[in-house]
């Protein structure tokens, strides 16, 4: 007999949005992880720049925010090119 | 050492010194990971900065394996592409890198800098440091390997992409 699988999570459970945060590496090169944002985000040079310098500075950036499953695929992603990245859930959510 | 795009298609390594032969010949050993070290923890990291048993559970037995398989067929890229470097006694090395493989080159030469970081701890100033060593210990030499790595990364960074933004002589560097 087949299964039905019931998904019990809520609609704001399903609905809140998540972060791609990447976090500061004194070792990855700057023009190295710029080149990344471009290749997993699509970003333009100038954006990827802007997040690059932001985790440079700032210890970390918020380079992408949608929901969970992307998420959990762009940390994959980032992961493969060795970059620090974490997924969390957006504040005020 | 120069390293140049050759003919549209692939990455040219040449005027090869015995040091530097060398240094290229470790990266694939400095790839290898010891178990439980603080250099496996920082290749393969969590991915939340929270508790959350389920998706640490899923990412071990899914995305490691995979991130895993991943990092190995790098090394072994780069491992078979030196393979190609023959140095002679008096003479200077040259090798040629498809440009296909220039992702691979960039992720290994990305694992050898971090594990050796990692296994010898060096501080986010040091790592940023171009003087030359006042000693000559094993960690300062390290340090050298990994500032050579990454002006290898650096120029392979600029050849990769010179298709996007770059129209002009490529090839005269």
């Amino acid at each position: 007999m087949p299964e039905t699988a019931i998904d019990t999570r809520t609609e704001a459970q399903v609905a809140t949005p998540w972060n791609v945060v990447v976090h500061n590496d004194p070792v990855n090169l700057m023009s190295y992880v710029t080149m990344v944002f471009q290749k997993v985000f699509g970003y333009s040079r100038d954006r990827a720049t802007r997040h690059m310098l932001e985790v440079h500075h700032l210890g970390r950036s918020i380079v992408w925010t949608g929901s969970r499953e992307q998420a959990e695929l762009y940390v994959q992603q980032l992961h493969s090119y060795l970059l620090q990245a974490t997924l969390e859930k957006s504040e005020g959510c | 050492m120069l390293i140049r795009k050759w003919k549209k298609k692939a990455i040219e390594f040449c005027r090869i010194e015995q040091i530097e032969a060398e240094l290229l010949r470790q990266v694939p050993a400095c790839c290898d990971l010891d178990e439980g070290s603080k250099a496996e923890t920082r290749i393969f990291p969590s991915p939340t900065n929270t508790t959350d048993p389920d998706l640490l559970r899923d990412w071990d037995e899914y995305v490691r394996p995979e991130l895993r398989h991943l990092f190995r067929s790098a090394k072994e890229t780069v491992e078979e592409d030196l393979g190609l470097l023959k140095m002679k006694v008096g003479h200077l090395g040259r090798f040629l890198v498809p440009l296909e493989h220039g992702e691979p080159w960039l992720n290994a030469l990305n694992q050898a800098r971090l594990i050796l970081a990692a296994k010898f701890e060096f501080s986010e100033a040091e790592l940023s440091t171009f003087d030359l060593p006042r000693t000559f210990s094993q960690r300062e030499l390290v340090l050298h390997q990994i500032n050579f790595y990454a002006a290898i990364q650096e120029r392979i960074i600029e050849i990769l992409n010179m298709g996007e933004d770059h129209k002009g002589p490529e090839e005269s560097r």
